[in-house]
């Protein structure tokens, strides 16, 4: 791979380079990155950044790498109404590049940059959901996500960000950090009102804020909540696949082959159905490669043994292999809750998921026996969920319960009678009709009800992507 | 979508591939043009030097222009996405006519002999002066000029304003009453070596972003900013300054007490340079602190500290744009504001002096060339010396020169509900958006025999109830100049072709003046802008606006140029007034006393909350343009209502709520609720740019005796939440 800054770092005798002298710190050195300054105090909230932004790269205008919101405080007229210019935070613990299945990110070696490769991008928006900063945007035109690399094209060149070159206040800037001192340092400043909590990815964005900015700040749409994206290719996804492994293990005990048949089918449709999810479908096996690492490779990984498994056992009707389809299956699941345990979406990241997801699977498993039990479990669950919600001191999660709460009960309530329906007449075989769409407006509401952590947005502007 | 895009195979690398510009370095591809044309951007009057990109015959990108001594290479984000206007949905390919009720496509020839019939026979029926026309500040000098000289020689009306008069006409009285002529004594580089700055109703980092980085590099400033919302400017201040609303007349002349008492006055400058102290400093004994506290509720401390900062600056700078303009009693604040600079002696200095911050990129240039409120030049028309000059200038008879201005702005739309004037020509303005009382000038749109409506872009309120509209060419389509708040002549070129059929508005007034028989008495071999250009040198050569030494192939090779600039002696001046000498006969500038009076319409118990109205940076004007920009809507797609916390647990209304915003004259409906301690209690805010969520439904016909201005603010007003009857 070539590094051009390095190259240029050596050939000192290229002009442009000279020029880089002027507009850019020197390349960091071992144990250093580059990173962003901004300083609150002189941004005016003009925009310029983040126009220059999509001119620069050429992005539509749904997506915004670099993101302007706003903060207010106080009382008229001691107001305070600041702004808060982001691009990437480049990261000293990317949880974008942890989670990424396709090893899509890295981090460079030379500047310390968080960089994303469209090429090898599958479009799966695992990276949308674990950066808490919605940093990574997901481009329906190409199919594949996209973000801020703080423009290192321009670095190359010498010439700072094209946010940092649009400023008229200077209030952006690109610095060299030593990462073990930030270490110590970034609890300090790299925090601000607007802001997640710098210490999930350790933020490295350095922020200058006023000197007398209350903490309580308030986010300039903090009354504004949004359903997320449905996603509907994985909301069939996890319930179907649920429904074929639950079913799988009721088969294990009370054997039957044209239940097998029926459950291997509506399980293959499911994979099939997670495809449409990706942007780039024909290159979804690749989402194997960072088992390691990735819960959403091992996802893959494990309901593929489970596809290839119920196949066979289908076929055979063999105790053994039915034995390792139910357990490639259960762990499965385990891994399709797992992935959704991510600290950037607080209404997620709880056990609450993992159960939901398990209990999915004892309701639509075809065993009448255990679906008033496993319906008041979920109950339960939901309980439990949107009361921990409602009580929660963080701005997330109480903002999850409002839009579930206001925005959503009609289908909130609707969830819970299909739940409920299903379960008091759950001897008759029809009750797994109204139990299936259930379980589906459930996860439905899984995707549309969860309140992503990040920074600070204007109070109207149009949601990006 | 095709089915590689769909199956993940084409991922559009080529469009989202990045290359190497000679210029600008790595970018987008896309945006790489063949080649880069300077010019000056077509939004407000900062004058920002940009350069638009072009590939194959498109405009496909804008930058700031680096050696531009406004911007240095800064633009805002409007100008950053200026390009996208060119190739926007909704520009005007061909001229339009009405035909049995319908807007229909016809030729040039066809809509000229339309015009000019239609024109010509309300005219003969009714009157010359039967004809109104508004125009604009959008328009090049070269238009302008061209326009004035068709409109009052050619058409011989003298019914003819222009939408600045909706904008700077405040600034403008003010400086003629004031100093003798209109011209702004300062300039962008005093933001830069003032020790002390006012900002009054001037809310920059919305309006003219690009300003405020003269104000950033000014390390050792004290910034004040006068205004009754904590605007994004508000926040930059060392000391803010919440007045009640409309209270700066009371404000300025507090400090003018206070500067007298403490002596903070230069009293050789006042004896050598002024007229009318003694009258000033008895106007305004009254205006105690105390006395000013009850009406501007600062406290009287406040006031003192406000104007010994002011009084101990050495170079005091007072910038002030719409929030002083838009007002009833506009031009006599202006002259509250030149008092002020006045007995200080701080006028055309470095650092100090009273200095408007102009709204459109070419108002400047219009209140030169002229033909509005005066002749060009800063000629008046009362003087028959003036006429005089002119008609030898132009070769005409001079009993064709008028000897009074005619009809302003808003008593044009009146004459027309009195059905005096009777055929409208509108050019590149959308009144139906931006101007006051929108329910009256509907009625007199409606009384009209012939609506004209020249526009770039269709539909667009106004052009949807014309009779004819003429398709015009924009911003970075045609060639001529600019000139900014601070007197800098810029070079506007033209990057591409129209769309279609549309034509220049230069192009335009020169085949209406061919087609009524005047083309050769007034532009003589004229062809082009820069034959209107020659002319306008000689005609203001001698004058305090003077051209005469500024040429095309200078502002090509020397970049942007303040006047006055004379031939034979070019030097620039940055600064007016700078010897003390102003344009009254004597030379002395007039101290004038001003009274503060509350605004017009007070709130009461059914009409609660003052209304103050402005802008947000995404937004030009009536969106006519950003509006069709994607990046610029996509960040501000609808109008809000600002309400302080106090006020809306008051009405039990919530953040977010749609409410219905109803004055005496008219409601707006469904703006959405920001619940913002930005507002003080008792007052709103509405952005006017939203043609959906019009603020000029609730608006009054409250107009400056002297400048004709509309007072846009301080509208008493209700909220409701809509769809809730009481």
């Amino acid at each position: 791979m070539s590094l051009p800054l390095l190259e240029r770092a050596i050939a000192e005798a290229d002009p442009r380079f000279v020029l880089s002298t002027t507009k850019l710190p020197p390349p960091p050195g071992p144990g250093e990155q580059y990173r962003f300054h901004f300083d609150m105090t002189k941004c005016i909230g003009c925009k310029c950044c983040e126009v220059a932004c999509n001119e620069q790269h050429g992005n539509p205008a749904d997506i915004h790498w670099r993101r302007v919101g706003e903060i207010e405080a106080g009382e008229y007229p001691f107001t305070q109404r600041l702004h808060l210019s982001m691009g990437c935070n480049h990261c000293v613990d990317a949880s974008c590049l942890k989670g990424c299945p396709v090893d899509a990110y890295n981090k460079d070696a030379l500047t310390g940059l968080v960089l994303h490769s469209a090429d090898a991008c599958i479009g799966c928006q695992y990276c949308t959901w674990n950066c808490p900063y919605g940093v990574p945007q997901f481009n329906e035109e190409r199919g594949v996500v996209g973000k801020c690399d703080m423009c290192h094209g321009r670095l190359t060149q010498g010439d700072e960000p094209a946010c940092a070159n649009a400023c008229p206040e200077q209030a952006i800037a690109i610095e060299v950090v030593n990462i073990e001192q930030w270490k110590l340092e970034y609890q300090a400043l790299a925090n601000a009102p607007g802001m997640p909590p710098a210490d999930q990815t350790i933020s490295t964005t350095r922020i200058t804020l006023p000197a007398n900015l209350p903490a309580n700040a308030q986010k300039g749409d903090f009354h504004r909540v949004r359903p997320e994206h449905p996603h509907w290719p994985l909301v069939f996804m996890l319930v179907l696949t649920q429904l074929s492994v639950g079913t799988f293990c009721r088969l294990l005990l009370d054997p039957g082959q044209a239940g097998a048949i029926a459950a291997l089918l509506i399980g293959h449709l499911a994979l099939a159905a997670s495809t449409a999810h990706l942007g780039r479908p024909i290159h979804a096996y690749r989402a194997l490669k960072m088992w390691r690492r990735s819960w959403l490779s091992r996802e893959v990984l494990a309901f593929s043994l489970f596809a290839g498994a119920a196949t066979l056992y289908t076929a055979t009707q063999s105790f053994a292999i039915g034995a390792a389809t139910v357990i490639a299956g259960l762990i499965g699941i385990a891994c399709s809750a797992a992935l959704y345990l991510v600290p950037a979406r607080p209404a997620w990241n709880s056990w609450t998921t993992v159960a939901e997801f398990y209990l999915t699977a004892v309701l639509l498993a075809g065993a009448p026996k255990l679906v008033p039990i496993a319906a008041a479990a979920q109950l339960v669950v939901l309980a439990f969920k949107y009361l921990r919600f409602h009580q929660s001191e963080e701005f997330e999660l109480r903002q999850s319960a409002r839009l579930l709460g206001n925005d959503l009960k009609e289908l909130v309530w609707l969830r819970i009678v299909l739940l409920v329906g299903g379960a008091l007449f759950s001897s008759h075989p029809a009750s797994l009709l109204p139990l299936l769409a259930g379980e589906i407006l459930g996860r439905y509401l899984f995707f549309v009800g969860v309140v992503p952590r990040n920074m600070a947005a204007t109070f109207g502007g149009r949601k990006v992507a | 979508m095709n089915t590689r895009r769909l199956l993940g195979l084409d991922i559009l690398k080529e469009k989202y591939r990045y290359a190497n510009d000679p210029q600008f370095g790595h970018m987008s591809a896309q945006k790489i043009p063949d080649r880069w044309v300077k010019t000056t951007c077509g939004y407000c009057s900062v004058g920002c030097g940009m350069l638009i990109g072009v590939k194959d015959g498109q405009a496909v990108s804008v930058r700031g222009d680096e050696e531009h001594p406004v911007n240095a290479g800064k633009l805002c984000p409007k100008g950053l996405s200026e390009h996208y206007t060119l190739r926007a949905d909704g520009r005007l390919r061909q001229p339009l006519l009405r035909k049995n009720g319908k807007l229909e496509p016809v030729s040039w020839p066809e809509a000229l002999e339309a015009l000019v019939t239609n024109f010509r026979a309300v005219q003969a029926k009714h009157g010359r002066e039967a004809l109104g026309v508004i125009s604009t500040g959008q328009l090049l000098t070269e238009e302008f000029y061209a326009l004035g000289k068709l409109v009052q020689l050619g058409f011989r009306t003298r019914n003819y304003c222009g939408n600045t008069t909706l904008c700077m006409a405040a600034a403008a009285a003010g400086y003629k009453r004031s100093f003798g002529s209109d011209g702004p004594p300062g300039a962008y580089q005093d933001f830069e070596t003032a020790d002390v700055i006012f900002l009054i109703g001037a809310n920059i980092a919305d309006n003219h972003p690009i300003l405020c980085q003269h104000v950033e590099r000014n390390k050792a400033k004290h910034l004040v900013v006068v205004d009754p919302r904590v605007s994004k400017t508000a926040m930059l201040a060392n000391t803010y300054l919440p007045i009640a609303p409309r209270t700066d007349i009371a404000l300025l002349n507090g400090m003018l007490h206070v500067l007298i008492r403490e002596d903070l006055i230069d009293h050789a400058y006042i004896a050598a340079h002024t007229n009318g102290f003694a009258e000033l400093a008895a106007s305004v004994a009254k205006y105690t602190p105390e006395f000013v506290a009850q009406i501007t509720t600062l406290s009287p401390q406040q006031i003192v500290d406000a104007a010994l900062l002011f009084g101990r600056a050495e170079r005091p700078f007072l910038a002030w744009t719409m929030g002083v303009n838009h007002s009833s009693q506009g031009a006599e604040t202006v002259n509250a504001i030149c008092n002020l600079s006045l007995v200080r002696g701080k006028v055309g200095l470095s650092g100090a002096s009273p200095f408007s911050i102009t709204g459109q990129c070419n108002a400047m240039g219009t209140r030169e060339a002229g033909f509005t409120s005066s002749l060009p030049g800063y000629r008046k028309f009362e003087s028959a010396e003036d006429r005089a000059e002119l008609a030898a200038l132009w070769n005409v008879d001079v009993e064709t020169i008028p000897s009074a201005r005619g009809l302003a702005y808003p008593d044009i739309i009146e004459a027309m509900v009195k059905k005096q004037v009777r055929a409208l020509w509108i050019i590149a303005t959308n009144p139906l958006v931006s101007f006051p009382n929108q329910g009256l000038l509907r009625q007199a749109m409606g009384e009209l025999d012939f609506l004209v409506v020249q526009d770039g872009y269709h539909p667009t309120p106004t052009t949807e109830l014309a009779h004819l509209v003429l398709p015009a060419a924009i911003w970075g389509e045609k060639e001529g100049t600019y000139t900014n708040s601070e007197r800098r002549v810029s070079k506007a070129n033209r990057a591409v072709d129209p769309p279609g059929q549309a034509r220049t508005d230069f192009d335009i007034f020169l085949l209406i003046a061919g087609r009524l028989g005047v083309k050769d008495s007034l532009f003589p071999n004229w062809t082009g802008p820069k034959d209107a250009f020659e002319e306008w040198r000689r005609v203001s050569a001698g004058r305090l606006c003077d051209y005469s030494g500024i040429t095309y192939e200078l502002l090509d090779r020397e970049g942007a140029i303040q006047w006055p600039y004379r031939e034979g002696d070019p030097i620039e001046v940055t600064r007016l007034y700078a010897n003390g000498v102003f344009q009254f006969p004597d030379g002395k500038a007039k101290l004038i006393p001003i009274e503060w009076l509350p605004f017009p319409e007070q709130p009461n118990e059914r009409f609660p909350f003052v209304l103050n109205t402005g802008r947000t940076v995404e937004h030009w004007h009536t969106r006519t343009k950003t509006g069709r920009v994607e990046i610029l809507e996509f960040m501000s797609p609808k109008a809000w209502l600002e309400m302080n916390p106090h006020d809306a647990e008051k009405l039990g209304l919530r953040p977010h709520d749609q409410v219905d915003v109803v004055s005496r004259r008219g409601r707006v409906r469904e703006v959405e609720l920001r619940i913002t301690a930005i507002v003080g209690p008792g007052q709103v805010f509405l952005p006017f740019h939203y043609a959906e969520f019009n603020s000029n439904f609730l608006t009054q016909s409250a107009f400056d005796p002297i400048s004709r201005e509309p007072n846009f603010k301080q509208s008493a007003v209700r909220v409701e939440k809509s769809g809730v009857q009481r």
